[in-house]
């Protein structure tokens, strides 16, 4: 950390530095007070080239990293193999039987007419893309992934993976697109509690948790029902799991103060699956209506 | 020195994104981008902190953030205290390098929900677990880097050498 060779030919300055660093600050203010009237919107046109100028770079290293993890982990699977093996041949098993019976209930299931009315709100996979680097900083929770609008993504597109709800994607360049994650303290969405079917807003606490508010004392929530996106928000399609309740405390006013964990593995995203921006088509017309 | 300012830049941008893509991120969440400002500032020069720092963030800013500046305005400022610890006062030795940083990194993050809570109104979200540890393993890092630059490393393997000789 230090440039022995090189301290010895400077000479510093400390009133020229500060003269300096007026004039950074001063510039740096300045770029955030023009941005700052674009707040609340899709990023801004600058952010989505250097997010396209950036991605090969990114992308590079994200792959060289990934490529790196997956050869350490394929060797220590290599020691584990057999008994793995082992546990996968009960665990099919198991699996061809749960297999028999779902296949019977989902022949019950078919043709039922309420499938048929939810299916406009059903999610649609649009494409998987790797998640390049998460940003956690003072609130902020944000991800670069691997998929931009090339590939027909834009702002607006939820992110999710089979576990759960994990953002959307808010400013996209041509390979690469910047997400807001739902732990972000400004990011919010429409909820359902999955038991009782009350209604909610989701938000994130910017330490890795959820709140979910506007929920009545009078509720019958209870620690460790399921929390799932309500489709009420205008960005999230309906049924998509958010969290489990923590805990539920009452609140200072008539709601309950309720803290949710999300089921989303946050700390070891890889890859996230990219969802149609919702909604797209109104049940009742099956017209189409983007909001 | 241009030159080895911007080939820090870029090693610091490298190991962002290397251990970034990773899914074991968040085992050692180092800031390298504060640590390459670091090692900037530890050369003395105020007018090269500065602006090192101010492109560091910058970057980090065009990638993760939602207003361009707010990084860039916290590390050029952090540039400028560093460099000043590094002149005027006494300022060596793993420890005390690797706790300055580690205060720089959570200073960093004081300073960009400060200025999110005035232009976003976003809540002011700091001291959290994850801020500690990233603090902790960006101070370990760069007092790591200290001690490995500041080490005897000739003298050492002079005295390797002998030793085989004897």
């Amino acid at each position: 950390m230090r440039f022995p060779s090189v301290r010895a030919e400077i000479t510093p300055r400390p009133r020229r530095g500060g003269a300096l660093l007026a004039s950074v600050l001063v510039l740096c203010v300045l770029a955030l007070s023009a941005q700052a009237p674009a707040r609340g919107q899709r990023g801004s046109v600058l952010q989505s080239w250097i997010l396209t100028a950036a991605s090969p770079v990114v992308r590079f290293f994200a792959g060289a990293s990934r490529a790196v993890s997956g050869a350490g982990d394929s060797a220590a699977q290599t020691w584990t193999a057999r008994a793995e093996n082992e546990r996968l041949r009960l665990q099919l098993e198991k699996r061809d039987e749960e297999l028999l019976r779902l296949r019977a209930e989902v022949r019950q299931l078919r043709g039922e007419q309420t499938m048929k009315a939810s299916a406009p709100f059903l999610p649609v996979v649009v494409g998987t893309a790797p998640v390049l680097l998460i940003e956690r900083r003072a609130g902020v929770q944000s991800a670069l992934v691997g998929i931009g609008s090339a590939a027909g993504i834009g702002g607006g597109s939820p992110l999710a993976v089979p576990e759960g709800l994990v953002g959307r994607v808010v400013t996209s360049g041509k390979n690469m697109s910047r997400a807001q994650l739902i732990l972000d303290a400004s990011a919010a969405a429409g909820a359902r509690i999955a038991r009782t079917g009350e209604l909610g807003i989701v938000r994130g606490d910017g330490r890795g948790g959820l709140t979910l508010n506007h929920i009545p004392t009078t509720s019958r929530v209870r620690r460790g029902d399921l929390v799932e996106s309500a489709g009420i928000d205008g960005i999230y399609p309906r049924g998509i799991p958010i969290g489990r309740v923590a805990s539920v405390e009452p609140g200072g006013n008539l709601f309950l103060d309720i803290r949710v964990v999300p089921t989303a593995p946050f700390s070891r995203l890889t890859d996230v699956l990219v969802l149609a921006p919702f909604p797209v088509r109104d049940p009742a017309e099956g017209a189409s209506a983007v909001r | 020195m241009l030159g080895r300012i911007a080939l820090i830049l870029a090693g610091a941008t490298a190991l962002e994104f290397f251990t970034g893509g990773s899914k074991y991120r968040n085992a050692w969440p180092v800031d390298w981008l504060l640590v390459a400002t670091a090692i900037v500032a530890r050369s003395g020069g105020f007018g090269r902190s500065v602006l090192t720092g101010a492109a560091a963030g910058l970057l980090e800013d065009a990638l993760t953030e939602s207003l361009l500046g707010l990084n860039a305005f916290a590390k050029a400022a952090l540039g400028y205290v560093l460099a000043f610890f590094s002149v005027r006062v006494m300022f060596g030795g793993a420890l005390a390098v690797g706790g300055v940083i580690a205060l720089c990194s959570l200073a960093n993050d004081a300073v960009v929900a400060l200025l999110r809570s005035l232009l976003l109104d976003s809540p002011i979200v700091l001291g959290t677990p994850y801020a500690l540890w990233r603090a902790a393993a960006t101070g370990v890092t760069a007092g790591a880097l200290e001690a490995a630059w500041s080490f005897p490393w000739r003298e050492w393997r002079e005295r390797r050498r002998l030793r085989r000789l004897r």
